[in-house]
Order: C-alpha cells, then structure tokens, then sequence
C-alpha cells in the first residue's frame, strides 16, 4: 500500500490520515453488519431460544387461528357427543360436558397468552416507570420509592390477588390481568434501579447531560435503551409468572370461569379425570409448562442477543 | 446483635402497617358492602341504614381504619379479628386452630425441599458438565416450569389413584380424631412432596451456582493444594460458605411457599389456612380475609427477618 505523497506534503505527519485510509480498505473486506444483524446472529447461537421461538410461534398460530376458525364452538356443548372419542374434528374428543376439547384448549391457550402480554405490559410498565424514577433520582425520592417496593414484596401476592379479583368481578379478564399486574412489578423495578443507579454516572450520561439534555431525554434516549437487558429478563420472567397464575386462578375457581376457555379452568374437575380419563389432565399442563420454559429460554436469547458484550462465535 | 435484631424488627412495623394500609384499602375500593349479605326484600332501608350505622360503615374511612388497625392489634382479646361472617365463630380461634395444619405442611417441606435440594445441587457442582450434571440441571429447570398446582395434580394421581397408596383427601382418617401420629404422617406424604418438588428445583439450581462460585475461590485451591483429602475440602471448606446465601433464600422462598400451600391445600383438601382463605374469599367473608391477608403478610416479613437475623449468624465476616 505504498502511497507517493505529493512533494508539497513532504514533511508533513500524515500518519493520522494514512490510519483512516488503511482502516477503510478493511472496512471494505468485511460486510458492514448493523446493530440488529448482530443481535440477530447472537440470538441463533443460543440453540434453545431459537427451539423456543419456534414452539411459542406455534402456539400463537394455533391459539390466533383455531378461535377464528370456529368462533363460538369453544363453548357449544353437545349432549350427544359427551365423552366421545377422538375424532377427525375433535383430534382430543369432547369433554364431560360435550364440547370440543382441542377447540377449548385453542382458546385457552389464547386467553392464556392475552393475559400473559397484557398483565407483563402493565409489569414491565410499572416496573420501569417506578424504576427508572428511583434509580435516577436517588436520595430520598429513591427511598420513598424502594420503601413502597419493600411493602408490595411482602404482601402474600396469591391471597392479595384472589381478594382483588373476587371482590371486583370473578370471570372478568380485565380483573384478572390488572390484579396479576399491579402485584407483579417489584422484581422489574427492582433490576431497572440497578441499571439505571449505575448507568446515571456513565460517561455517555454526563456527556448528553452536558450537551444540555433535559432530564426526561436522558432518561428515555440514553439510559432506558442501555437498561433493556433487565427489562427483557423481567418481561420473560413476567410472562410465565402471569400465565402460571392466570392458570392457578382459574384452577381455584377465580379466574376465568365456564364457558369461557382457559388452561387453568379446564382443570377444574380435576377429580373426575382421575379415574374416567387422567389424559385430559395433560393436555392442559403441557402447554402451560411450554408457554413457561419458552418465555423463559427465548427471554435468555433476547438478552444475550441485545447484549454488545456478548461475542459472536465465528464460523 | 440483639440491637440489630430489634432494629430490624422495628423495620419491620411500618412495612406492615403498609400492608394494612393496602389489603384495606382493596376492600374498601371494591364494590359492595358487608351488610349486602342482608340485603333482601324482606329487611327495610331503614333496618339497613341502622346496620350500617352499627357496624359504623357511616363514618369516613380514616375512622373506620383507625378502628379497625387498633382492634386488630389487640390479639389477647377473643374478638380482636371480628367474627366470621360465614359461620359466627371469632376469627382469631378459627385461625389459630389452623395455624398448626399449614404449619406442619409448610415445614415438613421446607424441610424435605432443603434435605433433598442441598446434596443434589453439591453433587451437580462437583461433577460440573458431567451427564451428572446436566440430567439434574434439566431436570431442575423443567420441576421449576411446572406450576405448582399441576405438579399437586400428579402427585395426587399417582400416589392415590395410580399406587392406590395415599389417602386422597384430608388431613386424618374420617372417625379417627386427631393425636394419631401415623394417621397424620400418612396423609402428609402427597401434600409435602408436591409442595416440595417445586421448591427443591429451584433450590437446587440456586445450591449448584452458589457451590460452583465457591469451588473457584483461591482458599478451596490453597485447600486442595495443602494435600487435603478431597471430603474435608468439599465438606468443610466449600460446602460451608456455599450454604451461606443459601439461607437468604430460606427467607425469600416464603411467599412462594405460602402461595404454594394454599393451592396444595386446595388440591388435597386438607384443612389450613390457605383452604380457609379460599373458601372465605368466595364468599365475601371479609373478617376472614382481611386477617388471614394480614397473617399471610406477617409471615412474609417474619420469613425476612429471619434470613437476615440468620445470614449474621452463619457468616462471621458480617458486623452489624
């Protein structure tokens, strides 16, 4: 790479330039990748996320698709099909009370992952919000903020839960989803304070902090996107959380009630099943611990995948 | 030590008084009222309007919490907690009757969950990466995708339909009153061990890091490299300071264990706390469920008292 300076620059440094010159010859040799095209090759490598993305999309195709395919047959029952065996139609066979068990499993699953998104959406909205806050301001707004942590931590959530939603409307979704949100959100406020407690002395803070950035643009263009990492393994963790306790809501009587489809309700009869037919007691439980192992492998994946830090194994 | 006890015990007041402030204010948010249950076409406004006045529903509700807090802390006298709405009983003994069925549940688990999960996740650490160690690290991470009712379900199935061994339900035999020891271990058996299982996965898994971090510390080294036989450096070097956060989770794993032994207790229906919670809940008993949300509260604050008061007491290093 032998370069003739002209004669009018002899003398003088140009190793600075040369450095840029032979740094863009590299560039040229390996394809620009940006930042989503790392992530997406970071998230490939974590073998299981990827297992679990696959599943998850399943299971949303079939809890999107099979509701809207049959509409109300969820909750038709038919007193000729009563226990009947599988069939073309009914790959599962129709419960004790004659309707469809794999429709009602559809949309069980359906309203299993409703209730999933939106309660870690009311999670993960808290969590950031109080977090953020906390984190950020420190002193004795942090104290006040962390003390009201301390005091939701300690509330036996599962009682404080089955009061809310047996006191404002058994059967409700909207109910269910706020109670399980609104008693969730500790854990997310918790890791966003720590993100934000240590991202607030960083060097590119007090750099936007000097250029004049307000408080509300630092918090939400600089620091929030450095602080995804807790926030994705809070929303994983939150999902499976809700789903779980959705389904055990259910399960008590609480939840969502008959007609109405939900994996934890289609346990309700638990005892019968026993001794007349224990295979419908899988069907329900697989799905729910798939919906909890995926939300939680694909949550691992999304982090290490948005993680800088994280290198990427070359082929 | 006794001053950081009792400081931290006086930290614990104002948390709980939080958790009055909140479990009051869910019922009084909440639509209806507890003189509902009277309400029919046989009883008169006025009749009704004299019960609200007499259980003083009238008054604003800074009042009516003021009362409320101050009755309830007085736990020496009989109606401290009101009386149940559902059968008339005083609140304070109906709980306290139940308080040694969920007890016994929740401890016999502990302490299986702690007997069971410790020695596996050693075992998992010391042949880390070995088949060892990935059988139990898998099957660990799927015992903690289970929710915990489906694990009741299977524990029940097979232990009192498939084995045909355990009792399904209840806590002692019908017509067999208390005090018979084999009869109440006997019907323990399913309850504990499906309570356990949950617990022990995650425990496990906690046991396998915290075991794992301590092999890589330079004492264990310096311990290995004195010629020590390989038992005394796991056993009296590693295992100890491993077991050291080991007893936080002892602290944070009881809510989980309470939710855990209301669902159990459901599922088997075996008669503690977490079934009398269920029960009255349904029914709008709110004497009920105003004092045992409150118990299920104390219990989480004490379980954190406790862990801290221990984790001073396992670790020397640790000045208050």
């Amino acid at each position: 790479m032998d370069r003739i300076e002209p004669a009018s620059l002899a003398g003088v440094d140009t190793s600075a330039r040369d450095a840029l010159r032979s740094d863009t010859d590299e560039i040229d040799l390996i394809p620009v990748r940006t930042f989503w095209q790392l992530a997406r090759q970071r998230f490939m490598q974590h073998r299981l996320a990827v297992i679990a993305l696959f599943v998850l999309a399943i299971l949303l195709v079939m809890a999107t698709v099979i509701p809207l395919a049959t509409g109300i047959q969820y909750r038709l029952s038919d007193l000729r099909l009563i226990n009947d065996g599988p069939s073309l139609t009914a790959p599962l066979g129709y419960d004790e009370v004659g309707t469809n068990i794999f429709i009602r499993l559809a949309k069980g699953t359906q309203s299993s992952l409703i209730i999933g998104g939106a309660a870690v959406l009311i999670i993960v909205g808290i969590g950031t919000f109080v977090g953020a806050i906390s984190g950020y301001a420190g002193g004795w707004i942090d104290n006040v903020l962390m003390r009201m942590v301390d005091v939701v931590l300690s509330l036996p959530v599962l009682f404080i839960i089955l009061m809310i939603v047996s006191f404002f409307g058994v059967g409700d979704i909207r109910v269910v989803i706020i109670a399980i949100g609104i008693t969730g959100w500790t854990l997310a406020a918790r890791l966003i304070r720590a993100e934000f407690l240590t991202l607030r002395e960083a060097d590119f803070v007090q750099a936007a902090r000097a250029l004049g950035a307000g408080h509300r643009r630092i918090i939400l263009r600089h620091i929030l996107p450095s602080a995804m990492a807790p926030l994705v393994v809070a929303a994983a963790l939150g999902v499976a959380d809700s789903v779980v306790t959705e389904a055990a809501l259910s399960f008590l009587g609480y939840g969502i009630s008959p007609p109405d489809a939900s994996l934890g309700n289609m346990l309700n009869k638990v005892r019968i099943y026993f001794f007349s037919a224990p295979e419908r007691i899988l069907y329900p439980s697989v799905v729910l611990v798939l919906i909890v192992l995926c939300a939680s492998f694909l949550g691992d994946g999304i982090r290490d995948a948005l993680d800088p830090r994280q290198r990427i194994a070359s082929k | 030590m006794a001053a950081y006890v009792f400081r931290r015990t006086l930290q614990a007041i104002p948390i709980l008084f939080g958790v009055a402030v909140i479990v009051f204010m869910i019922v009084q948010l909440a639509p209806g009222s507890p003189i509902d249950r009277f309400r029919t076409p046989r009883v008169s406004p006025a009749q009704l309007e004299a019960l609200t006045r007499l259980y003083g529903l009238d008054q604003p509700i800074l009042d009516q919490f003021v009362k409320w807090i101050t009755a309830f802390v007085q736990v020496w006298r009989r109606d401290a907690w009101g009386y149940s709405t559902l059968d008339g009983q005083p609140v304070l003994a109906s709980v306290l009757e139940r308080v040694p069925a969920t007890l016994r549940l929740m401890g016999l688990s502990l302490l299986v969950t702690i007997v069971v999960a410790v020695p596996i996740g050693v075992l998992a650490a010391v042949k880390q990466y070995s088949w060892t160690d990935k059988i139990i690290t898998t099957l660990a991470t799927i015992g903690y995708a289970i929710p915990s009712f489906i694990l009741g379900i299977y524990v029940l199935y097979f232990g009192g339909v498939v084995l045909k061994m355990f009792p399904l339900f209840g806590m002692e035999s019908l017509g067999r009153g208390g005090g018979d020891i084999f009869d109440l271990a006997w019907h323990l058996v399913l309850p504990v061990t499906s309570l356990a299982i949950q617990q022990i996965a995650g425990w496990a898994r906690y046991m396998r890091s915290s075991m794992l971090e301590v092999l890589h510390q330079d004492y264990v080294r310096t311990a290995k490299a004195k010629g020590l036989p390989r038992a005394r450096v796991l056993g009296k070097h590693a295992l100890r300071n491993a077991l050291i956060p080991i007893v936080t989770l002892l602290g944070l794993s009881i809510p989980a264990l309470l939710a855990g032994a209301a669902i159990t207790e459901f599922i088997f229906s075996y008669p503690g706390l977490g079934q009398y919670f269920v029960q009255a809940v349904g029914v709008r008993d709110y004497p009920v469920v105003l004092a045992l949300t409150m118990v299920g509260g104390l219990t989480v604050v004490l379980g954190n008292l406790l862990a801290d008061v221990l984790y001073g007491v396992v670790d020397p290093r640790i000045k208050y």
